[in-house]
């Protein structure tokens, strides 16, 4: 009623423009994937031939043990932090614990700790262990790391299991773990999926510890592109192709849940 | 123990054993103690190590040799300029870029607010959430490539434009003001729809109330808007202040620190002295006053946010 039809096209053009400015620079760089090292460099640019899929073909047969490396300690992480995560945050819920708010708050502020406090003890723990040149340390690492977040999202929707639900099954002389097995996780796969996408986004994206943490062969594959930017020549192609890869989780990431990711990155402090 | 078991027959064993699995005792301490000791060994005992190194001289070379230092480590650090300057720079990245995302999240929240109940909304939403998602290391090599001195697309369209080609990394200021806007353009969509959820919170029959007293639009901005926002405002300053004390990949990648120092960040002084230099104890004495300002921050905010509630 009080829209007049300027005003709208005035906010779609605003709308549109900040969308452009957020995904234009990614764009940029990922179409130059489809571009030599020369077109790349080239001004005015030149525009990416989509169908030559050379230069990915190349990337991935030298980098392909990298990109598992990645999958890997992503994957397995992201599966241990739920593992672990479920039953504490399921505990902190159901249980009358003594010590329940001083075990919430300890949890939470583990997530505040800045990753750099620790990465040296981690390296020198794993180092004496044998293990920096094992992708099994960072796992372990990732899992370490995303545990805090993974507990706390998971309270959040393990609280909106109806108690009654609960209660019954007990009465009923299940056991908590039958409980919490029959009862807690089927009402909650989609709390539980949110949950593991958002840890799998987190470990996929890190790179300090990884940096810490891996040895040459067992690079993931941020680390790679970053040795790919240097002092000496700098590998565009490759940089390029790397990003496209790279971004494929995110982008899927931020279509599929978009409706969660305010409240998933503030552990849900506030309903988006 | 066989000798007590002597008596008891094999179905009172079963009996028991059942009674063992389901007692509630044990089964609380199933749920919580493998995840509460995992937690442990992997935040809590790391960062008491990274304190206990920090007492001591230590090179990563050779660290069986370790001396007891007290607090040198500590006194060394601050009178390392070069620690100094990473922090001056780490607080000055903190209060730019976060009144910069505050002041630009608030216009991109209203846009957004005006428009929310239309069509294609979401897709666009989607869109701007991808700066914050995407990996950091695909951000600092994506600002690499365009902001390139001579072939980049940044100085080719300023010179297009009738501008100057600047040195974006290669000078002290353009430097700076390159990572402020790096880190910009990543968190302005996460404060915007910090703001939206906040602004969307204010219940409208009390704005139309007060348009009907005759408030204007900075009344209403002043009066009613701003503080409906302010608790979510505070937790959108706490989570971005924890995550500036860890930047880190985007610097890594694009200045590694450079040029001069001028772009130096607390982390990366950490990561350089523990790494490059193998100074395992300033290195940690440096990651424990990180991990000290942390729990400051956290603790503050905590005790402001439970107040507002």
């Amino acid at each position: 009623m009080r829209d007049t039809s300027l005003k709208t096209i005035i906010l779609y053009g605003l709308a549109g423009a900040i969308t452009i400015i957020s995904v234009a620079p990614i764009v940029w760089v990922a179409s130059g994937a489809f571009k030599s090292d020369i077109e790349m460099m080239s001004l005015p640019p030149v525009a990416p031939d989509l169908l030559d899929w050379s230069f990915i073909g190349g990337f991935l047969s030298e980098n392909y043990p990298f990109i598992l490396n990645s999958l890997f300690v992503t994957i397995g992480s992201t599966f241990f932090c739920v593992l672990l995560a479920i039953p504490m945050a399921f505990g902190l819920v159901n249980f009358k614990l003594r010590y329940e708010n001083f075990i919430a708050d300890w949890i939470l502020s583990t997530r505040m700790m800045p990753p750099i406090a620790a990465a040296i003890p981690l390296f020198i723990i794993f180092n004496g262990l044998g293990m920096v040149n094992s992708p099994v340390a960072l796992l372990i690492a990732y899992t370490g790391f995303n545990l805090p977040f993974a507990i706390w999202v998971s309270m959040t929707f393990i609280r909106q299991v109806p108690k009654e639900l609960i209660e019954a099954a007990r009465v009923e002389g299940a056991t908590w773990f039958e409980t919490m097995l029959y009862i807690v996780v089927p009402v909650s796969l989609s709390g539980i999926a949110t949950t593991a996408t958002f840890v799998f986004i987190f470990a996929w994206n890190e790179f300090l510890l990884a940096l810490f943490l891996t040895g040459q062969e067992t690079r993931t594959l941020p680390v790679v592109i970053s040795s790919f930017v240097g002092t000496g020549r700098v590998y565009w192609s490759n940089i390029a192709v790397a990003t496209l890869i790279q971004c494929i989780p995110p982008i899927i990431f931020v279509f599929a849940m978009q409706r969660h990711i305010v409240s998933g990155m503030t552990m849900g402090a506030v309903k988006d | 123990m066989p000798i007590e078991l002597e008596g008891s027959s094999r179905a009172q064993m079963r009996v028991k054993e059942k009674r063992f699995w389901s007692d509630d005792r044990f089964q609380r301490k199933a749920f919580m103690l493998p995840t509460s000791i995992f937690l442990l060994c992997l935040t809590l005992f790391p960062f008491l190590y990274s304190v206990y190194l920090s007492l001591h001289f230590v090179k990563l070379t050779r660290l069986s040799n370790k001396v007891y230092a007290g607090f040198q480590n500590y006194i060394d650090l601050f009178n390392d300029q070069l620690f100094l300057t990473g922090m001056k720079n780490t607080a000055s990245l903190a209060v730019s870029t976060l009144t910069l995302e505050i002041v630009l999240g608030f216009i991109v929240a209203r846009i957004l607010y005006e428009i929310a109940d239309r069509r294609g909304v979401n897709i666009l939403r989607s869109a701007f959430l991808l700066p914050m998602m995407v990996t950091p290391i695909v951000v600092g090599t994506a600002a690499t490539y365009i902001f390139t001195p001579q072939q980049g697309i940044a100085n080719y369209l300023l010179t297009s434009l009738g501008g100057e080609p600047v040195g974006f990394f290669g000078v002290a200021i353009p430097a700076q003001l390159t990572i402020l806007a790096i880190n910009v353009w990543q968190w302005t969509p996460f404060m915007a729809l910090l703001i939206l959820a906040g602004l969307t919170s204010i219940r409208q029959d009390i704005i139309e109330a007060a348009k009907v007293d005759g408030a204007k639009w900075y009344h209403i901005l002043f009066w009613i808007e701003i503080p409906s926002i302010l608790p979510v405002l505070l937790l959108g300053i706490t989570l971005r202040l924890i995550e500036i004390l860890r930047f880190f990949d985007i610097i890594y990648i694009t200045t590694r620190g450079g040029p001069g120092d001028n772009t130096m960040v607390m982390t990366l002084y950490t990561y350089q002295q523990g790494f490059r230099y193998f100074h395992v104890g300033l290195s940690s004495a440096s990651a424990v006053v990180i991990l000290l300002i942390s729990i400051i921050v956290t603790t503050v905010a905590v005790h402001l946010l439970r107040r507002s509630e």
